[in-house]
């Protein structure tokens, strides 16, 4: 079989966000003050050599901020590798992720040509496509509307059927398979079952590890940019669990206060708590306890007990708030 | 090209949505601004233009239709990488592919408007198939000459986003330091170099030559003007290579 994507020795340093200032005064006082200062970069993917057939289907896992999402970058052709060299052979699907790429101003259907075009697809071609993507998204009647009147799911829904509607060989997903509401999101896993019956090569992306021990092949366990395992699915669900097993333990409000206790880094985790069973943040750090709502606020937390901890993955970002902590 | 052209017509759709007028919109700001400085100025410097006020307002059209194009595309070029950066991030693209497109939509309505009445203007005032045969020559060099601004600008406000503001300061400084309202006459001899040096003033100059001027042409005013815009394209292509490499860590 052919190959479909090629890394040798492929790394990639990006600059880090927090010595950004984006601005030109400043950086003119910078340089006249304290001389030119390189750009402080961190490595993302070092190092990472691997092969993918055509036809293959590969499951990418690994905890936030390992590369995962950086690895379809590059594959995409969004980046371009540091060193070493990426190649790919076949047409590729966006990486589809909520809805971002849209033009709000724009109807349903001159966004879809203009993506499909965007996409490297003749115009006249995607005309051709326009109802079947409409028919597939469920958006037919709506399609002279200016696409910002569409809800966060519609848009994912439109995405989705723009992204696989024009067969790529290679189909990159990035945690797509939240996409709209239960009978949508089962529509969307029957047509990914057909490009995974097909010699269709996909790489998917995700956190979600019985899916993809359940649908890949072949996995790829990376962290910190490097690649851990490489081979049978089910192994490498098995190697990544047994190392975050504390992550993996945090179900309940008890395990929280348990593992903020042993360490002394921020704990932050995606809960449920409240009667209401509202959706929040939960941190940890320097033995506080927090409670950050979806809009931002942030509360003392006193008991934990009753938090319910939907997501499992420790999230590394702490959100925006003006708090001493 | 294709995608050129196609987000050109995407962003003529979305400036001109729900406007009966269309395109025609982008002929009333050089128009509106011919008047005014007509009424202003127009009796105080006609004797610099042979007496004539109609003179005048044809030299200070011409100029206008310069300089709005030039600082109308390159405004409006300046934030579209950062503005297509979730783009970008999906999909690989040329990305110098926005602020041309975003040129080349200023340009369409520009070949709409202004541009042809430049060239009515020209057979009109000069009788000279040759100057109007050249015309096109003078438009190729400012299309140049903005696209190249275009490129060099909407790569260094990836950068810098204060880009934005300090060009709202060096465009207006170009136009008030070019003869435009005023004749080059009334500024004094050691600034009237800078008039040769200003690009803008330039193209203003390599315009009007060929549009409203008579007798031997002079080759190097549209020389010089041309020089220029092939010299900043290159610069500014060069510019948005060198740059194009270090975008994704900033989009």
């Amino acid at each position: 079989m052919s190959r479909a994507i090629e890394f040798s020795s492929v790394s990639l340093t990006r600059r880090t966000q927090e010595e950004l200032y984006y601005d030109l005064k400043r950086t003119l006082l910078n340089i006249w003050r304290i001389g030119r200062v390189g750009a402080r970069r961190h490595t993302v993917i070092d190092g990472v050599t691997l092969s993918i057939d055509h036809g293959e289907k590969v499951g990418i896992i690994g905890p936030n901020g390992s590369g995962k999402s950086t690895l379809l970058k590059l594959i995409a052709g969004v980046l371009l590798p540091t060193r070493g060299t990426v190649s790919v052979s076949g047409s590729l699907s966006p990486l589809i992720e909520i809805g971002v790429g849209f033009d709000p101003d724009l109807t349903l259907v001159d966004n879809i040509i203009y993506y499909g075009v965007l996409l490297g697809h003749d115009e006249a071609l995607v005309r051709g496509h326009v109802e079947a993507i409409l028919d597939f998204a469920e958006l037919a009647d709506i399609r002279e509307q200016p696409t910002k009147t569409l809800s966060s799911g519609m848009s994912a829904r439109l995405g989705f059927a723009i992204a696989t509607e024009f067969r790529p060989d290679i189909l990159l997903l990035d945690e797509v398979l939240a996409v709209g509401d239960e009978r949508f999101r089962r529509k969307c896993d029957a047509r990914i079952g057909r490009f995974w019956d097909a010699h269709s090569t996909i790489i998917l992306v995700s956190h979600d590890l019985t899916y993809v021990a359940r649908t890949c092949q072949r996995v790829i366990w990376i962290d910190g940019g490097k690649i851990r395992f490489d081979g049978e699915a089910d192994v490498a669900v098995q190697r990544y669990l047994s190392t975050v097993a504390t992550s993996a333990s945090i179900r309940r409000g008890e395990d929280l206060i348990a593992l903020a206790a042993s360490t002394e880094d921020p704990v932050l985790v995606r809960g449920a708590s409240g009667s209401d069973n509202e959706l929040a943040i939960f941190l940890v750090r320097n033995g506080h306890r927090w409670r950050i709502s979806a809009n931002g606020e942030y509360r003392r937390a006193v008991s934990w007990e009753n938090v319910l901890v939907v997501e499992d993955s420790v999230i590394e970002q702490v959100p925006e708030g003006d708090v001493a902590l | 090209m294709t995608f050129v052209r196609v987000a050109a017509m995407r962003s003529i759709k979305i400036r001109y949505r729900g406007s009966i007028l269309g395109v025609l919109w982008s002929f009333t700001n050089p128009l509106l601004m011919t008047a005014m400085y007509t009424v202003v100025f127009g009796t105080a410097f006609s004797r610099y233009y042979d007496g004539s006020i109609v003179r005048y307002l044809l030299s200070a059209f011409v100029g206008l239709t310069v300089v709005t194009f030039f600082l109308n595309s390159t405004a409006e070029a300046l934030p579209t990488i950062v503005t297509n950066g979730a783009l970008l991030n999906k999909i690989a693209l040329p990305p110098a592919a926005f602020p041309l497109s975003s040129v080349a939509a200023d340009l369409i309505q520009q070949l709409c408007t202004t541009f042809p009445a430049v060239f009515i203007i020209a057979i009109v005032v000069t009788h000279d198939p040759v100057r109007v045969a050249l015309i096109p020559l003078a438009f190729i060099g400012l299309v140049l000459l903005t696209a190249g601004f275009s490129l060099a600008l909407s790569a260094l406000y990836v950068f810098f986003r204060d880009v934005s503001y300090l060009w709202g300061v060096a465009g207006f400084m170009l136009w008030m330091t070019s003869p435009l309202f005023y004749p080059a006459q009334v500024a004094p001899e050691r600034i009237r170099v800078w008039f040769r040096i200003n690009p803008i003033s330039q193209q203003i100059g390599a315009l009007r030559e060929l549009a409203l001027q008579q007798g031997p042409i002079h080759y190097a005013d549209i020389g010089l003007a041309f020089g220029t815009a092939l010299l900043a394209f290159g610069l500014g292509v060069g510019l948005f290579r060198l740059a194009r490499r270090r975008f994704m860590d900033l989009l």
